[in-house]
């Protein structure tokens, strides 16, 4: 009914009616946020409230206690579990950049001509399953894994006696989300090294600038947006990460997302898991908000001031 | 009674009578006289069920036939596969028992589930299960008493009992001294750390906790015993190497390879080590073992009725039973099963199988429904965040 009166309305322009510019074409993703993400938030947060409950044939009323456990009463024990993940989240995220910088800057100017075929190699692990590349890592890094046969192979350890914090270690937690990220994180630094204008970097050899205090002067300045995007790639979705910790941590490694898969595959009560659940939707947007005018930078145009 | 479950079998006869155009009619009693609720619902008969069965199940369980089947189980279930096929049965695997309440609650309907005794009674009040029909199951005469009576909710037969066993502590002969291995304690021992792994399951773990505290009353904790029981749990996990969700997939292979020497477990464990030669023990605990039993519910809203039957009645008869005790080292609810037919006659001695009254002495706990379970579950998320 609606659309079609906004058909008509096209067909007929005139003064003071409603006319649906290209801004209509927004409106199934639109809907389709609402309702598949919006939507879904306002449930959860109604269970954590008490207004909803999954058991059923339970009362419902209004109830703030779990809200005011979680935040409030001492040493509650999932605050702490997210203190330490946002901690983990943000170590994995700085780490992951920093690597990824060389990673993104050999692809850019040290392999020109095969940097194409160089990518498509850094990206072939992910033509597998997330779950199978963490599943492998368990395999390599157990007790009878491949890492500890070679070590003690080789003599680097007595036989029978593997190194311990291979793995179910903040060690191993760590090691697979760090492998996981790289590549992304190298794609944005990528995108950006490769539309630098690169006079800018001849211009500054003719200035006799040397090579550091070009790439400290004029690459990593201008590679900025790529690295800030690359950085947000990783601390988002590390923040609600579990399936890494669930195959290669050990029972102190779990991080929040554990807490809140645990509270919602084991345990009978929705209610507290939601609570968890709303907190996390919470940080991620308030990060989204932080880095989002980063986000927004075309990746592919040079930085402002460089057209000038 | 006698006169009551005659007139509900003659009413059951009809309605499929009726359905399958057969002249018995006449000889129905009169739906007036019915009282069992489940009886005064008319039914499709069975031929006009579409044979298709959702199953909640724990791993190792399948009927026989389906491609899930790879434990060896050839007679459990063969008699419903022969009949109807595989190609209807679809199952959805739980790790826990709070897993698999969550999964009834969130991600049904099932025509069938298997919970444990400890979980009836959510069951039942949570609306997901409806009362069997002991008439239409040919075994059931055959079953242990006493566990048969533990099924019943208000007099209606709401779980029929298959599987029982003993849950304690599974350790490697080869690396844990004999002198450590005496009590639950050994799960605390600083000597093992890294080499013990507990299991993933909220009232277990309070419950094991609650034997080493010395509460007697372990299913039903006052909330200064779960506090002192959750800090004992939080002083024992540091020895973990990893809290253990899949037997197969994850203690097993852990105890087999030697990445783990102590482990919460079942019996079934000591048969899959001695078969892969690892020399393993498992425990009497000085503070007894943990018992439980379980058992097939039958979906509220199933349109299988009979289906339904025909397939647990193929897991609960002699021959079924025999077979799973001897491959799992379980015991079984069928009473025919004595110890004579235990393959293994130092396991059946030693684990009391084909003895019906295995769990009702004082040193077996069965794990029982929990009043304060929801408290139990929150202190459990809490030692795992902890």
């Amino acid at each position: 009914m609606a659309i079609s009166t906004k058909v008509t309305a096209q067909r007929s322009p005139g003064p003071g009616r409603f006319r649906p510019g290209r801004g209509s074409l927004a409106i199934p993703p639109l809907l389709f946020v609402l309702v598949l993400l919006l939507g879904p938030i306002i449930f959860i947060g109604l269970f954590s409230v008490g207004l909803r409950s999954n058991i059923p044939g339970a009362s419902v009323a209004f109830t703030s206690t779990n809200w005011h456990d979680f935040l409030f009463s001492a040493g509650n024990p999932f605050r702490k579990r997210f203190a330490y993940s946002m901690e983990v989240a943000l170590a994995v995220s700085i780490l992951t950049t920093i690597a990824a910088f060389p990673l993104a800057y050999f692809l850019s100017f040290v392999a020109r001509k095969h940097r194409y075929t160089y990518l498509l190699l850094l990206l072939a692990p992910f033509f597998t399953s997330f779950l199978l590349r963490v599943i492998a890592w368990q395999i390599m890094l157990n007790d009878n894994g491949v890492v500890n046969w070679l070590v003690q192979a080789i003599g680097l350890q007595p036989h029978g006696d593997p190194v311990k914090w291979l793995i179910y270690s903040n060690f191993s937690v760590g090691l697979v989300l760090f492998y996981s990220w790289v590549p992304f994180v190298a794609l944005p630094i990528f995108a950006v090294l490769e539309n630098m204008d690169h006079k800018l970097l001849e211009a500054a050899s003719d200035l006799g600038a040397s090579r550091l205090a070009t790439f400290l002067r004029v690459t990593l300045p201008l590679s900025l947006p790529g690295v800030i995007a690359g950085f947000v790639f990783v601390l988002i979705p590390t923040t609600g990460e579990f399936i890494t910790p669930l195959f290669v941590g050990g029972p102190n490694n779990q991080l929040f997302g554990n807490s809140i898969q645990s509270f919602f595959s084991d345990s009978p009560d929705w209610n507290y898991g939601s609570v968890l659940a709303v907190t996390l939707v919470a940080i991620v947007l308030l990060l989204m908000l932080v880095f989002g005018r980063y986000l927004n930078t075309d990746l592919r145009a040079a930085p402002s001031g460089g057209d000038k | 009674m006698e006169q009551s479950s005659f007139d509900r079998r003659k009413f059951l006869g009809g309605t499929a009578g009726a359905v399958g155009g057969a002249a018995l009619l006449a000889a129905c009693g009169s739906p007036a006289s019915n009282t069992t609720p489940s009886a005064s619902v008319s039914r499709p008969a069975v031929a006009a069920e579409s044979g298709n069965l959702s199953i909640l199940e724990w791993g190792g369980y399948e009927a026989a036939g389906t491609k899930a089947q790879t434990a060896g189980m050839t007679v459990a279930g063969a008699d419903y596969t022969t009949k109807y096929g595989t190609s209807g049965l679809t199952y959805t695997y739980i790790t826990n028992d709070d897993q698999g309440l969550q999964k009834a609650t969130s991600s049904g309907p099932f025509d069938i589930m298997h919970p444990c005794h400890e979980n009836i009674k959510d069951y039942v009040d949570r609306g997901l299960v409806q009362p069997w029909d002991p008439e239409l199951l040919a075994s059931f005469g055959d079953l242990n008493p006493y566990l048969v009576k533990q099924g019943q909710v208000d007099g209606k037969q709401y779980m029929i009992p298959w599987d029982w066993g003993y849950a304690s502590l599974t350790y490697r002969t080869d690396h844990v001294d004999a002198a450590d291995a005496t009590g639950w304690d050994l799960l605390w021992n600083p000597k093992y750390k890294g080499k013990v792994s507990m299991w993933n399951g909220a009232s277990s773990a309070f419950e094991v906790a609650a034997l080493v505290l010395g509460y007697p009353d372990m299913d039903n904790l006052t909330a200064d015993q779960i506090s002192a029981a959750k800090a004992k749990l939080i002083e024992q996990k540091p020895n973990n190497k990893f809290y253990w969700d899949s037997e197969y997939s994850q203690m097993q292979p852990a105890v087999k390879s030697g990445t783990v020497w102590v482990a919460y477990s079942w019996q079934d464990t000591l048969v899959s080590m001695k078969s892969a030669n690892v020399p393993v023990a498992f425990m009497n605990p000085t503070q007894g073992r943990l018992s439980w039993f379980c058992g097939f519910m039958l979906g509220a809203k199933t349109e299988n009725y009979y289906h339904a039957h025909d397939y647990v009645e193929s897991f609960i008869n002699e021959a079924a039973c025999v077979q799973m005790t001897n491959a799992y080292a379980y015991g079984t609810s069928n009473t025919k099963v004595t110890p004579d037919k235990v393959t293994d006659q130092a396991l059946a001695t030693s684990l009391g199988l084909g003895d019906p009254h295995a769990l009702e002495g004082a040193s077996v706990h069965l794990q029982s429904w929990q009043a304060n379970k929801a408290a139990v579950e929150l202190a459990w998320q809490e030692v795992k965040s902890a």
